[in-house]
């Protein structure tokens, strides 16, 4: 708690003959934090086990074959044969397979999409009749295809090129609603029909799919769509083959993929050392209450033929963190590590979100009906994504505690009333809102002050006392000052205002000594911080203005009767759906807000890394 | 129901209050969503930090809240 877990920088080295060994013993320890080795004078990076490059490439080859098959990652249970060998005489031979399959399929979907294009041509030319073969390049003769705007137009069209020649042929239908014409003309007069066309507003078509074609468009027509028939039971064929390949082989394929990225990590683990021409060196760090026991494994694994050297970290040390918390605190490590893990000697506030989240989300939703229902929202999504599990354990914890706010607010979805009984409440949100509004910024004064707190007990640790008051305590003394002139003003208290003004500017000579200018600019966020704890009354307060306007509206279709029951049930359900979810979205949001923004910018630096232990799996 | 121009007046006060920060939270949230959106498409783990950082402005929206409840209540007692 408070603190994350302590470590012990690790080094390791040995002769080359026996890297291997060490490797398979940190994997299966699942214990060591590996720092990457960057290239330097002294000494190179390692250079990757023998097999890495066959490891590589079967394994591309088989997550391009679990793409290919769209095969989705699984739990499965596959008894996989563990030689890499096996692995890839086995993934070659599906891989013919497979490719045979699918080209097939590419070819076959190519050609349907040819002949569908060939048949929306036709499907233009059905009408007119002209043989398919006449559209065709010729050096006499120049055709026009394509629909006008108008049906009327075509006499006009007639006329105007009689006027030019007689040596001309025009056909017309209507395809897709709209008039369709195609004009064989004489090869000299095209400029002249193209400038006739463009007046009444002719648009080209080009029919580019039919060249090879002959005879009658309607004719051809139907062989086409035998045709695609036939090429779409192959298709069907295809897929169902495809189908069949990913059922087979599912299980091999997400088994060995597993396999061959774990034993991938390890070939490519020397990457990460540092390495002479007979020797390794890996640095790391280990948790201190694993340390003896994991140094005593590798020592037994490498029949003692490494050393290891450990100490505790220095204060330059870029430590990585492993967060300490209690089993019920655990959850919550989920927004610390959503935001940046904090440095290794800073206080972890896991343990605070803990405590205070979960208020603020009942305080905002605050509900019974409300909690209730989230509640079993949330227990279905735990048993249905049980990835999920710890965050689902926040907003189990967070309806629960907004199921005890709705029994202090005596709310029932938004009632405060049921059955003409009243329920009880200590507070009502509609009517006291304005005792609600000081509660809230009372909480934020306490919430912000206890950030405080635990900057000022960062800074005394890793800056020393001077720079921890200056930083930190200038906040308080900031706030009586201000909270003195305040109450001296209005004449709470018998105190006159200087002392206040005293505070106040003693409180910014500590800030500019201890920020700079920084802290000058800095003074009023404090105020808006605390302030900002408003959101705990206003966005509860929405919440139930929404939920009694749901009721009201509701309760007048009530009271028609009828038909009008129904109307008013249907209000009921999507208003009130409607409203939880925005209730746990906005609940949701501003108490981690209030956490981020508020609380962490009193304290928090964070960017360190996190543990990750090399062999462990997420 | 008859209520004179100064209740008028008062409901329209306490409606641009509401409503102006809503418009200024409006106009801050749509630039931030914007680019926590760009952000997202080039890194998807993002989408915590940015749907969190979206909603910092939303503090004005409730700023102007409270003072349009306050004035609400500043006539009642009046």
């Amino acid at each position: 708690m408070l603190r994350p877990y302590q470590m012990h920088s690790v080094i390791i080295t040995g002769p080359n003959n026996i890297q291997e060994t060490v490797i398979k013993e940190i994997h299966n320890l699942k214990i060591l934090h590996i720092v990457e080795h960057s290239k330097n004078e002294l000494a190179d990076i390692g250079r990757p086990l023998e097999n890495a490059g066959r490891l590589s490439e079967t394994l591309v080859k088989i997550r391009a074959l679990i793409a290919a098959l769209s095969i989705k990652k699984e739990e499965v249970k596959f008894e996989l044969k563990k030689s890499l060998l096996e692995i890839e005489s086995a993934t070659k031979k599906l891989n013919q397979e497979a490719s045979i399959n699918l080209d097939e399929l590419r070819k076959v979907e190519e050609q349907i999409t040819k002949t569908q294009t060939a048949k929306q041509e036709l499907e233009i030319l059905k009408d007119i009749d002209v043989p398919l073969e006449s559209f065709t390049s010729y050096k006499t003769l120049a055709y026009f295809t394509g629909y006008i705007k108008d049906k009327t137009s075509i006499s006009y069209l007639k006329e105007e090129l009689l006027e030019i020649t007689e040596k001309f042929m025009l056909f017309d239908s209507i395809s897709k609603k709209k008039p369709f014409i195609a004009i064989f003309i004489d090869a000299k007069n095209k400029e002249q029909a193209n400038s006739i066309l463009q007046k009444i507003g002719f648009s080209p078509i080009n029919f580019s799919n039919i060249g090879n074609l002959k005879g009658n468009a309607s004719g051809n027509l139907k062989k086409l769509e035998e045709e695609a028939k036939k090429l779409q039971q192959k298709k069907e064929f295809i897929k169902k083959n495809l189908e069949r390949l990913s059922m087979e082989y599912k299980g091999f394929l997400i088994a060995a993929d597993e396999f061959l990225d774990e034993q991938l990590e390890k070939a490519e683990a020397p990457l990460k050392f540092a390495s002479t021409q007979s020797s390794f060196l890996i640095k790391g760090w280990i948790p201190t209450e694993e340390l003896s026991k994991s140094i005593e494994r590798l020592n037994k694994a490498s029949k003692n033929r490494i050393f290891i050297h450990f100490e505790l970290p220095k204060k330059e040390d870029k430590v990585p963190v492993k967060l300490r918390n209690p089993r019920y605190a655990k959850a919550f490590e989920f927004f610390i590590d959503l935001y940046s893990m904090p440095t290794y000697k800073e206080i972890d506030p896991t343990f605070f979100v803990f405590l205070t989240f979960p208020i603020f989300f009942g305080i905002m939703l605050g509900d019974i009906g409300y909690g209730i229902a989230s509640f079993v929202i949330f227990w279905i999504f735990k048993k249905k994504i049980p990835k999920a599990k710890n965050f689902l354990n926040i907003l189990l914890l967070a309806s629960f505690v907004s199921i005890l706010f709705g029994l202090l607010y005596g709310e029932f979805f938004g009632e405060e009333k049921i059955l003409g009984y009243e329920l009880w409440h200590l507070l009502s949100r509609m009517h006291d809102m304005f005792t609600l509004l000081y509660i809230a910024i009372g909480i934020g004064v306490v919430h912000v002050n206890i950030g405080l707190i635990i900057g000022f007990v960062n800074e005394l640790k890793s800056h020393g006392v001077m720079k921890a008051i200056y930083e930190k305590a200038s906040w308080f003394v900031l706030q009586i000052g201000v909270a003195l002139l305040a109450l001296s003003y209005f004449d709470k208290i018998d105190v006159s205002p200087l002392i206040g003004a005293v505070f106040l500017g003693l409180s910014v000579l500590m800030l500019l000594k201890g920020e700079g200018i920084k802290g000058l600019i800095e003074l009023p966020s404090i105020f808006t911080n605390i302030m900002s704890y408003a959101r705990l009354m206003a966005i509860g307060l929405s919440s139930v203005v929404l939920a009694v306007i749901v009721n009201d509206s509701a309760k007048e279709f009530f009271h028609k009767g009828g038909f009008f029951i129904l109307i008013g049930v249907l209000i009921l359900v999507i208003g009130h759906v409607i409203n939880i979810a925005l209730g746990l979205l906005g609940s949701f949001l501003h108490s981690l807000r209030l956490h981020y923004v508020e609380f962490f910018s009193k304290f928090f630096h964070g960017g360190a890394k996190k543990y990750k232990p090399f062999g462990l799996r997420e | 129901m008859v209520a004179d121009i100064s209740t008028g007046l008062i409901a329209i006060g306490s409606g641009l209050a509401i409503g102006l920060s809503a418009i200024a939270a409006a106009m801050a949230e749509s630039t931030i969503g914007a680019a926590a959106v760009g952000a997202m498409a080039e890194k998807e783990e993002l989408f915590g930090k940015g749907l969190l950082l979206t909603v910092i402005p939303e503090t004005l929206v409730i700023f102007g809240l409270v003072i349009a409840i306050l004035i609400l209540n500043l006539a009642k007692v009046s």
